[in-house]
């Protein structure tokens, strides 16, 4: 087992290494680069700003042939954890990531707990009680959950909450806390937001589960296992648990290692709809007015979190079915 | 509750007087300052006001009433690129200002100037006692340090601003005396004291020598401790450009620590936090009528967001007190209207009114010979601007805000004629063919018209996304009008700064975009009357270069030459009349050219105000380098002395 861990941690060193160049190049692949991006913003000011240009050029390096700025950027990294600068904000990358990380994996963590919370007993229920009546109901809601696209539902949840109930709208926490320190009163406040970027991402994800743990469980009830140990007399409640639910487990753990760069990548849109301080809007931006610094850096975190998701994910499922640990 | 404000004339762009020299009086009653500072002057940790205030300071025109102080004027801000939404509000302190109207040059930051007989020298008096926003004196050393320094630096200026650039190089100061100095061009400029007026002028009132002067290795030698202290710098010109860039790029608005002379200054930078907060600067060189310190509000926030939709959402729940940037548009109108009444805000005009916000235009230079021959062929013009069914536009895309015209000063400037903005804009098929039957008869059997060259003709339009004008939608619309007279039109759609990539590079045929100069500032920035370089619009790339400096570029027919001969009269003109007539026979001359295809010039777009907001500029004129209402920022305030609930 230790063995097995070691060798994939060694293993990541080259794909991370791999992701960080094809990252870089991909980066740099549309024309132009950062100042004609800010020039094209300048543009409204309504003169010719060559000449800051071309002292921005040099102070940023850009004239520099690729690989040269790939290279600063990857061994500042790798001897000094620093990521670079934002050309945009003139800060440190390293400044400006780890907030946004942070509620990056608050909320992430959050989802993934409101889509186990809710897909896992749903699933079950819905496969036990085939065809009820809840079953119907429960894929009904599972259907639209995956037919809605996520950025929608943020935009009709914000409106509802603008409409019906006087909320403040974008962000986590009200206008007038935004600069506040942490107190009750805000904690309660945030509350009051974070459901609702918990919920549109989680939404969907949840419906899939829902589906998938239904199928899965579907095939495992009626096998013969199952009706031994029922003869055998157990409480049904304990017997599905115990083993069926075991084994249909297998792909919410498998999937954990797309969950986590999904949840931190994959709902830009959310994050910008909803204004979420999350690394999103961020990455997003910096894409845009090719930053590359600021997007390089983002992106191979979210790269070395898909490395090692995966990796959780291996070990979880070697622990809870017995059939992968013994290949 | 109502909404009322009083209405100011509307624009009429008399010229401003040039040689005109204007001081105003100090009153002679005492001054009275903000509620807040007061407690910090009893408490001794702010000098009392008569010594923060210059000894003349600028008695500001009533735009409503006196107004009370307090309060907290709350904007959005997007997250990045949209420093503008700064410089229009508390930006923008030149020695001289327009006044609320845009027709008219006031004293600001100087008190009075004087203009040399043949407009070739300009001598700034400005005001003793002056200071920046952190006490230090404000002098004639300050601009000396951006002329000597900054400006006549090859390193940190390689290419001159065209505000001081005269038709004899760049401009020469001199110091008089501490609060004397004299810009000298050498030739007349009878346009500079409006240029200094606009955006670009701030760059002499904006380097405080006492700060700015550390990052300089010429007057701190222990320079290296600060670059070596600040992780994004790598050498003395990058530390320096960290600390002192330029208005209308991220980096002024990320430097917190930079003394300024605006009514606010920043508390944080922005980019690194959720809020970028400015506060009341105490030492602001203004006063109202009753003597009383400006500005009246207490702060200004700008609560960052992603996605301009939530800024309309901020302004339905009245969490915006003031902001035409980002909303003003015809779409939003009637979502804000249907919301008036819970968020407690009203309307008010903004005249940003160019010389058209739809414009076809061709690459008089284009690189094919082919296409060059048929769309330097006027008839060729012609005929497609007829072929544009305008009103057509305007209806569906704009919501039926608009009026069809040419590229041309617009109603209610002093420039404008009927002839230029509606020459060729009447929609008639039949007259369009006629026009392009004269330059490529010859179709082939779908119907589409063949070159010269006999190869099918086509033009590759290129369109961006850009400032909410539909332009994609508007190109689909365009190529069908043009589909229907046999011209072949492919779109491109393609983002901003590929766009500038490619037009910088002469690599286009032909684009979508509009174009200032449909007011005063013709003058000033007259881009689509006569070929000049700029960052965004271009249609006669090479002939522009040859204007500026013939070895370069290419050389024009002399129907062109003679309108550069004709603005080069403008620009050494010595008295506005002079100045308006030469003015005329440019446009005269280009008008008969038609060098682009205007489709649509916008009705007056609009901002909100929370109904308690008072002294708003209404209509408040705005324009590509006219950064309003930043100098008018500082009269806004609260009826109440606080924000509405």
């Amino acid at each position: 087992m230790l063995g097995f861990v070691l060798r994939r941690l060694i293993y990541m060193v080259p794909t991370i290494f791999l992701v960080s160049i094809v990252t870089f190049i991909i980066i740099q692949l549309p024309p132009g680069d950062y100042l004609d991006a800010l020039a094209a913003e300048m543009g409204e000011g309504g003169s010719d700003n060559t000449a800051i240009m071309d002292s921005l050029r040099e102070q940023y390096g850009l004239g520099q042939p690729i690989w040269v700025q790939y290279y600063k950027w990857i061994t500042g990294i790798v001897f000094r954890g620093d990521f670079g600068v934002s050309f945009e904000k003139n800060l440190l990358v390293n400044d400006l990531i780890w907030d946004r990380l942070g509620w990056t994996f608050g909320i992430s963590i959050m989802t993934l707990i409101f889509i186990w919370a809710t897909a896992l007993p749903i699933g079950i229920y819905s496969a036990v009680k085939k065809y009820s009546v809840g079953d119907y109901v429960a894929t009904f809601f599972g259907f639209l959950g995956l037919a809605i696209p996520n950025f929608l539902l943020a935009l009709v949840m914000m409106y509802v909450a603008f409409k019906y109930f006087g909320q403040s709208v974008g962000g986590l926490v009200s206008p007038e806390y935004l600069d506040a320190p942490w107190t009750w009163d805000k904690y309660v406040d945030l509350f009051k937001h974070i459901w609702m970027p918990i919920v549109v991402v989680g939404t969907s994800a949840a419906a899939a589960l829902i589906r998938i743990m239904r199928a899965n469980l579907l095939d495992e009830l009626y096998r013969p296992y199952v009706v031994t140990a029922r003869a055998k007399g157990m409480t049904e409640f304990q017997l599905l648990l115990k083993y069926p639910v075991r084994v249909a487990l297998n792909p919410f753990i498998s999937t954990i290692g797309w969950i986590l760069p999904t949840l931190v990548s994959g709902e830009i849109i959310v994050a910008v709809v909803m204004n979420l301080p999350t690394t999103g809007p961020m990455l997003l931006r910096a894409l845009l007015v090719q930053d590359m610094y600021l997007a390089g850096s983002l992106i191979l975190i979210v790269s070395i979190l898909t490395v090692i998701g995966t990796l959780i994910s291996d070990l979880l499922l070697a622990l809870i079915d017995p059939r992968i640990r013994y290949q | 509750m109502t909404y009322q404000i009083r209405k100011l004339p509307s624009l009429r762009g008399t010229l401003t007087g040039v040689g005109l020299a204007l001081t105003v009086c100090a009153p002679a009653w005492a001054y009275q300052e903000a509620p807040a500072l007061a407690d910090m002057v009893a408490a001794g940790s702010l000098p009392p006001v008569e010594e923060r205030l210059p000894s003349n300071p600028l008695v500001m025109d009533v735009i409503e009433q006196t107004g009370e102080y307090g309060g907290t004027l709350r904007r959005a801000i997007l997250g990045g690129g949209d420093q503008h939404n700064m410089v229009r509000t508390i930006g923008s302190e030149n020695l001289v200002r327009w006044d609320p109207n845009w027709t008219e040059v006031r004293p600001n930051i100087a008190e009075s100037w004087e203009v040399s007989e043949d407009a070739s020298a300009f001598t700034f008096k400005l005001r003793e006692g002056t200071k920046w926003s952190d006490g230090a004196p404000f002098t004639a050393d300050d601009i000396m340090f951006w002329y000597e320094d900054i400006f006549s630096n090859p390193t940190l200026t390689p290419n001159k601003d065209a505000t001081f650039v005269g038709a004899n190089g760049p401009v020469e100061i001199t110091k008089i005396d501490d609060y004397t100095v004299k810009f000298d061009f050498g030739s007349p400029n009878g346009l500079f004291i409006q240029k200094m007026a606009y955006g670009f002028g701030y760059h002499a009132a904006a380097y405080p020598k006492h700060y700015l002067s550390q990052f300089m290795e010429k007057y701190n030698p222990d320079i290296q401790a600060l670059i070596d202290a600040e992780p994004t710098a790598a050498d003395a010109t990058q530390l320096f450009n960290l600390k002192a860039g330029p208005m209308d790029t991220p980096l002024f608005w990320q430097n917190p620590d930079r003394p300024t002379l605006h009514a606010w200054h920043l508390t944080n930078a922005y980019g690194s936090t959720d809020r970028v907060v400015a506060e009341r600067n105490p030492y602001y060189f203004k006063v109202d009528a009753d003597g009383n310190q400006l500005p009246y509000m207490d702060r200004i926030t700008y609560d960052q967001v992603e996605d301009v939709e939530t800024i309309l959402l901020k302004t339905f729940n009245g969490e915006i007190d003031y902001m035409l940037r980002h909303i003003g548009r015809p779409s939003n109108k009637a979502a804000l209207t249907d919301n008036m009444e819970r968020g407690q805000y009203g309307f008010f005009d903004v005249g940003d009114l160019p010389a058209n916000i739809v414009i076809l235009m061709l690459n008089l230079n284009n690189q094919d010979p082919v296409k060059r021959e048929v769309v330097n062929n006027k008839d060729f013009r012609v005929g497609l601007s007829h072929a544009m069914n305008r009103q057509e536009i305007i209806d569906l895309l704009y919501f039926g805000a608009g009026s069809p015209a040419q590229t041309a000063p617009r109603e209610g400037s002093e420039l404008y004629k009927e002839e230029y903005a509606k020459q060729f804009t009447e929609y008639d098929v039949d007259l369009a063919n006629e026009y392009l039957d004269k330059v490529m008869p010859e179709k082939d059997e779908n119907g589409m018209r063949i070159g010269p060259d006999g190869e099918p003709f086509q033009l590759i339009f290129l369109v961006a996304d850009v400032f909410g004008l539909q332009y994609p939608d508007a190109m689909e619309l365009i190529a069908g009008y043009a589909k229907d007279v046999g011209v072949d039109i492919q779109v491109r759609a393609t983002d901003r700064s590929r766009l500038i990539e490619l037009h910088t590079s002469n690599q286009q045929d032909a684009y979508l975009w509009n174009c200032s100069g449909g007011q005063a500032d013709a003058y000033t920035t007259p881009i689509c009357y006569v070929p000049q370089i700029s960052n965004s619009v271009s249609w006669a790339r090479e002939w522009a270069a040859w204007g500026v400096d013939p070895s370069t570029g290419e050389e024009p027919p002399q129907e062109v030459k003679d309108i550069f001969d004709a603005y080069d009269q403008v620009t050494t003109a010595a008295s506005p009349e002079e100045l308006k007539a030469r003015m005329e026979e440019v446009l005269e001359l280009s008008m008969e050219q038609f060098f682009t295809i205007g489709l649509v010039q916008n009705d007056p777009v609009f901002g909100v105000a929370r109904n308690n907001v008072r002294n708003v500029p209404n209509p408040l004129p705005i324009a590509g380098q006219l950064w309003f209402p930043a100098p008018y920022t500082a009269q806004l305030y609260f009826e109440g002395g606080d924000n509405l609930p």
